[in-house]
């Protein structure tokens, strides 16, 4: 069973002065990869940027560059994708082995893999091992229990004794003080997800993509649909990824699609930028919108709302 | 630079017998040394009997000037006779000489942290190192061998990967590495080799092998410093120089500009080549002027370029010009504010990106950072047997790396005996020498090791070889390194020949490198057979032949001409107005004539206004002389003005002649070093006042005659006459509307001519008396006095149409400085002056005024219009919500 989604992610900024020139790259399109389609894709921006073109970075991820040099004060970028996600797979099998048996797999068994999970383990720009995560996570991997599993109790417990809590963090809180202070939203959670497999000599990535904005018949809105979401994985050599969402509890399944990974949020911000201003950013419009629409229906594209 | 140190013995304390201080190694040279640097073919037994006498090799460690017995080498035999045949004394006259030319040519090194100022002189020793053709072909072949493999190495990083999958480089040691930057997977050069410039730093073991100390791939430093240290050595010991055959180092500076060239994008005919700098306060600022001066590029700072859809451009007065090739030497991470270091201000944004799509071609590449890896050393001999089917020719000190655990317990078990290097450097963190560390020291390092083992290499130390260094007492062993330079050329890589010796800067043990005060050594590679020179190199004369570059002008380049300029003149006005004043006091001041003291009292207070110099709160309008002098840290003191003069001119230091330094390099310290004087009658201080006048006529000297009539030039001298100009209003204003007539009105009329250099021209037209009409005549209106605002407002309408404009229209300054230009014309000097030929007071006020306000603007629409590069530059984030 497949389901399809047309997805609207608007970004505005105002400025308080003119700026002279502005520099963008956005990781804001689904990614193509196994059980997940996108079959349209567009990145709108105003003013009309001098130069926009697009490439795949090293994890993958689909990357907008743009630049524009006219004064502007404000500057809107419309992203606008129709996907499909097919039923998720049943867990990988790997993910049944003990989570020691990964750990100590890490950069001794070679080939593409072992790269992966190397690259994945080590620190990262904001998300480092250290002590207090480790103890953190001891609770949810006692000796020889498997991968999966631990994985999946360390995500409900960082659901259930973390508060989300929006505006008590913004980018520059480290994954400690989210730890200590036990709010965040769901960017932290992921990073604090990231910090405790690290500390336990795991490799992990940081996942961005989206939620069904309205939730099918019965089920729960989830929290984080109105805006780019994100969630973490554990990476298991030979078998894959192991996902799981700490904001909601979830092993992402059909509602979620992914737009990007990498080893925390500085490799996949949906928009990150530099600008020549003298004044300040006065403000910053996100809306997200997932819709869900009849798998078998015509593929175009929803009109960008402004 | 990185350091090294040996852990060698500390050479054996000095020997009781040993001659005394100044009755060194060559005491015994005859009297009546040759005046000449003695010559090849001569003395050499003297000299070995000398040497043998009295130079000391270090014990434990090889000495490249003497063998065991402390007989001379043969290559060196007959360089020692002819050191010996000078004589101590007469080599360090030599060195005084060589410190006077690098002087001289500014050549300076910034240590970090270094106190007093930011400048260190680079110290250069007179005595040469010598390696014979030889062994230098052997060391030249391992050098092109190596940096041949991590050519590939480097390819293979930011592509397939393959030597991380397939075992032969740990993953962590290239992920947890600084240098590794993942935006720049799949970039490549569209030659052959990837890696375009490369040093390898080598030292001696005790045997005399040579070994690698470590790889240099970010933006290897020092080429330009060897450059340097050739030209003062070939003017030092000219005769030794010409008669050793020493291999020359322009092939190496040629080849490096066809390089250039030849690594543009496909389908670039004509490419334009740029060097980056992070800017004048950089440790190696010097060299990058050097290079962009002898290699006849454009230096520039990120501010001057802009990435747009169709390329790089470099931002030039009234237009951008495409840039293909940037020699970069700002750190990679630094490069790009937008993909890589978010808070760099050192980058240019989209960088990444146009390399990328291969618009521009950055050297060496964004990312070859990652071979500046220790660790890396430690796998490089298998990955040599593995890529290149052969062992490398230089061996390496033996190495263990943390992340495997039988090499963490050798390190941990022998820690006390080993070197200890992070795999990542950042800029003034060293090495880690176990033999110095306390017990406690050396359990907080393996506490740290143990924390990240994966971060750490262990090196064996290495004894590194003596060379001998100058000293008061005569030559003594000093530990050395030798960095060695190489660049990708179609056939291969090219190596200088010999590189940069640095010797230890004692003969304790200490690390090796510039940050801690090196000695630099010319190194000579003797070759059999006479070298022909083949270009100006040597001489100081650019390699360049194309003219189209060499007018390639950055904007950031324009703004400090015309601030050296504007400073210059600034400086200029202060003296003569200094001079003056100061000369009214030795005249009036305690006398008892009346007009004398009112004369002086106005001036004084003029000097205030026009230098716009608060007074300080005592009562003595005197006190505060001096400080007006000497306060560099007061804005519209002459030593502020000196200071920001020389700050510019250390930022276009490409741009100028060598000579500029000769006659303004010391201004600053002549006038530091009047500091709290309080006599005023001091002789000392018409003297600095005379002195500096010197150095700024000096200057202007330069520019006038020696500076072709290209753009630069219009920046340097619009600065100057914008400043003149303003300068000579602002005397007039401070003085002339509010001075009486009668004898102090003469007084102060003659002052201001005096300090405006028209007082000849003056007493020549009007004999004695003092009419203030002829004076407005003569430093307003007559433009063919070289002085006068008239003057100065006809040479900046030049030079401001000398400046690129979009369409016919003047621009705003051009518009401003004609109607500055039409004031004056249209002006009536009658009109400014009462009928008892006293000023007009609100007229001239006006009058001047108006011309100065336009002038100002004027100014002001340059600096805003022709300079302003970009707004200050912020991060745009996202939400932090979800």
């Amino acid at each position: 069973m497949t389901a399809r989604y047309r997805i609207t992610h608007k970004t505005a900024y105002y400025y308080e002065a003119d700026v002279s020139a502005s520099y963008g790259r956005m990781r804001l399109l689904p990614r193509e990869q196994p059980g997940q389609r996108c079959l349209e894709s567009s990145v709108t921006i105003e003013p009309d940027p001098g130069d926009h073109s697009q490439h795949i970075d090293i994890f993958g991820n689909r990357v907008d560059y743009m630049s524009i040099h006219e004064p502007h004060r404000v500057l809107t970028i419309t992203a606008s994708s129709v996907v499909e996600v097919d039923a998720p797979p049943s867990l990988p099998l790997a993910g049944g082995q003990p989570w020691e048996s990964v750990r100590d797999g890490v950069g001794h068994t070679g080939g593409e893999d072992d790269v992966t999970a190397v690259q994945f383990s080590i620190d990262s720009p904001l998300v480092g091992a250290s002590e207090p995560f480790r103890a953190y996570a001891e609770a949810s991997f006692p000796p020889g229990r498997p991968l999966a599993e631990a994985v999946i109790d360390l995500s409900s417990r960082i659901h259930r004794e973390f508060e989300f809590v929006a505006d008590a963090t913004d980018v520059n809180t480290p994954p400690e003080t989210v730890l200590k202070t036990r709010t965040g939203v769901c960017q932290d959670f992921a990073h604090v997800g990231i910090a405790c497999l690290r500390s336990l000599g795991l490799p992990a990535r940081y996942v961005s993509g989206y939620l069904e904005t309205d939730p099918p018949p019965g089920m729960e809105r989830l929290t984080g649909a109105d805006v780019s979401h994100a969630w973490f994985g554990a990476f298991v050599p030979g078998a894959g990824w192991i996902d799981v969402d700490p904001t909601n509890d979830q092993v992402p399944g059909q509602r979620y699609i992914v737009t990007a990974y990498g080893r925390d949020y500085s490799d996949v911000a949906p928009v990150s930028g530099v600008i020549y201003t003298r004044g300040r950013t006065k403000s910053l419009e996100v809306v997200v919108d997932v819709l869900g629409v009849d798998p078998s229906g015509p593929t175009d594209l929803p009109t960008p709302t402004s | 630079m990185e350091q090294f140190q040996s852990s060698g013995p500390a050479p054996a304390s000095a020997d009781p017998a040993a001659p005394a201080a100044g009755n060194g190694p060559f005491a015994g040279s005859p009297a009546g040394a040759p005046d000449a640097d003695g010559s090849f073919g001569s003395g050499a037994a003297v000299g070995s009997t000398l040497v043998a006498s009295a130079y000391r090799a270090g014990e434990g460690r090889y000495d490249e000037m003497v063998a065991s017995g402390n007989v001379p080498r043969p290559h060196w035999s007959v360089l020692s006779g002819a050191l010996a045949e000078l004589g101590t004394q007469e080599l360090l006259g030599r060195q005084q000489e060589a410190e006077r030319l690098l002087h001289e040519d500014g050549a300076v090194y910034h240590a970090y942290g270094a106190a007093p100022g930011p400048w260190q002189p680079w110290k250069l020793d007179a005595v040469p190192t010598i390696i014979p053709s030889g062994e230098w072909q052997r060391i030249e072949t391992a050098v092109g061998q190596r940096a041949e493999l991590l050519s590939l190495v480097l390819a293979d990083l930011y592509g397939p990967r393959d030597l991380l999958k397939r075992g032969l480089l740990p993953p962590s040691v290239v992920f947890q590495h600084a240098g590794f930057l993942q935006a720049c997977q799949g970039i490549r050069l569209p030659t052959e080799r990837q890696l375009f410039t490369y040093a390898l730093d080598l030292g001696r073991d005790d045997d005399g092998t040579w070994t690698v100390l470590a790889d240099r791939t970010q933006a290897p430093s020092g080429s330009g410093y060897a450059l340097e240290n050739r030209t003062v050595m070939s003017r030092v010991l000219p005769s030794l120089y010409r008669g050793a055959n020493v291999h020359r180092l322009e092939p190496f500076f040629r080849a490096l500009r066809t390089s250039l060239a030849s690594v543009a994008p496909r389908g670039v005919e004509e490419p334009r080549i740029v060097v980056l700098t992070p800017g004048p306060l950089n440790e190696t600022a010097f060299e990058h002027a050097l290079l962009s001066s002898r290699l006849g590029y454009p230096l520039v700072e990120a501010a001057d370029l802009v990435v747009r859809e169709d390329g790089v451009k470099m931002r030039s007065p009234g237009k951008l010009e495409p840039v293909h090739v940037i020699l970069r030497r700002v750190d990679g991470h630094y490069c790009d504010p937008l993909e890589l270091r978010g808070d760099s201000q050192l980058g240019v944004p989209g960088l990444v990106e146009a390399t990328r799509r291969g618009m521009v071609s950055v050297v060496n590449t964004l990312g070859s950072g990652a071979l500046e890896n220790p660790a890396l050393m430690r796998f490089l001999p298998a990955i040599a047997r593995e890529l290149l089917g052969e062992d490398l020719a230089l061996p390496c000190v033996p190495a263990w790396w943390c992340g495997e655990p039988t090499e963490l317990s050798h390190t941990l078990e022998h820690l006390g005996s080993l070197v200890l290097r992070p795999i990542s450097r950042s800029a003034g963190q060293s090495s880690i020498f176990g033999a110095q560390c306390s017990v406690e020291e050396l359990d907080a390092l393996r506490r740290r090791i143990q924390a990240h083992p994966e971060r750490w290499v262990a090196q064996a130390p290495l004894a590194l070889g003596d060379v001998p260094t100058l000293t008061p007492d005569g030559l003594e062993p000093r530990r050395s390194v030798l960095r060695t330079f190489a660049v990708a050329t179609a056939d291969g890589y090219t190596v200088m020949p010999g590189g940069l010796t640095r010797a230890a800067p004692s003969i304790e043990p200490g690390p090796v490198s510039n940050q801690a005060g090196a000695i630099a050594k010319d190194t000579w590679v003797i070759a059999s057979e006479p070298q022909v020179a083949s270009s100006l190199a040597v001489l100081g004369g650019p390699l360049a032949d194309e003219s189209g570059e060499l007018a390639m002008l950055s904007a950031g380049a324009a703004e400090n001409l015309w601030w050296l300029g504007r400073y210059a003149e600034r400086a200029e006005a202060s003296t003569r107005l200094l001079r003056t004043v100061h000369d009214r006091r030795n005249e009036f001041q305690g006398s008892s004539d009346a007009p004398g003291l009112a004369a002086l009292d106005l001036l004084r207070t003029a000097l205030t206004t026009v230098t716009d110099t608060k007074r300080t709160e005592s009562d003595d309008p005197w006190s505060d002389f001096v400080g007006i002098l000497v306060d560099d840290r007061r804005p519209g003191t002459l030593a502020h003005s000196v200071r920001s003069m020389l700050e510019a001119a250390h930022a276009v230091r490409d741009q100028l002649s060598s000579d500029v330094w000769l006659v303004v390099g010391q201004l600053d310290r002549k006038l530091t070093r009047l500091r709290g004087r309080t006599d005023l009658r001091s002789p000392e201080l018409q003297g600095a006042l005379q002195q500096v006048l010197q150095g700024l006529l000096g200057l202007s000297g330069l520019s006038q005659e020696s500076m072709v009539r290209d753009l630069a030039w219009r920046f340097l001298d619009g600065g100057r006459r914008v400043e003149r100009a303003l300068q000579l209003l602002a005397l007039l204003r401070s003085t002339v509307p509010a001075s009486p007539s009668g004898v102090t009105g003469s007084l102060v009329l003659e002052s201001v001519v005096t300090a405006a250099e028209s007082i000849i021209t003056y007493r020549r037209r009007s004999r004695l008396h003092w009419h203030l009409e002829t004076v407005l005549q003569l430093l307003v209106l007559d433009e063919d006095n070289p002085r006068s605002v008239a003057s100065q407002l006809a040479a900046l309408t030049a030079d401001l149409e000398a400046i690129p404009r979009v369409g016919t229209r003047l621009r705003t300054d051009q518009r401003l400085v004609l109607e500055a230009t039409t004031t004056l014309r249209t002006c009536d000097p009658a009109g400014l002056v009462n009928a008892y030929g006293g000023a007009h007071p609100v007229a001239l006020t006006n009058f001047l005024a108006t011309i100065e306000g336009q002038l100002r603007d004027a100014a002001a629409a340059v600096e805003r219009d022709q300079f302003l590069l970009r707004l200050p530059q912020q991060r745009l984030t996202d939400s932090w919500l979800g």
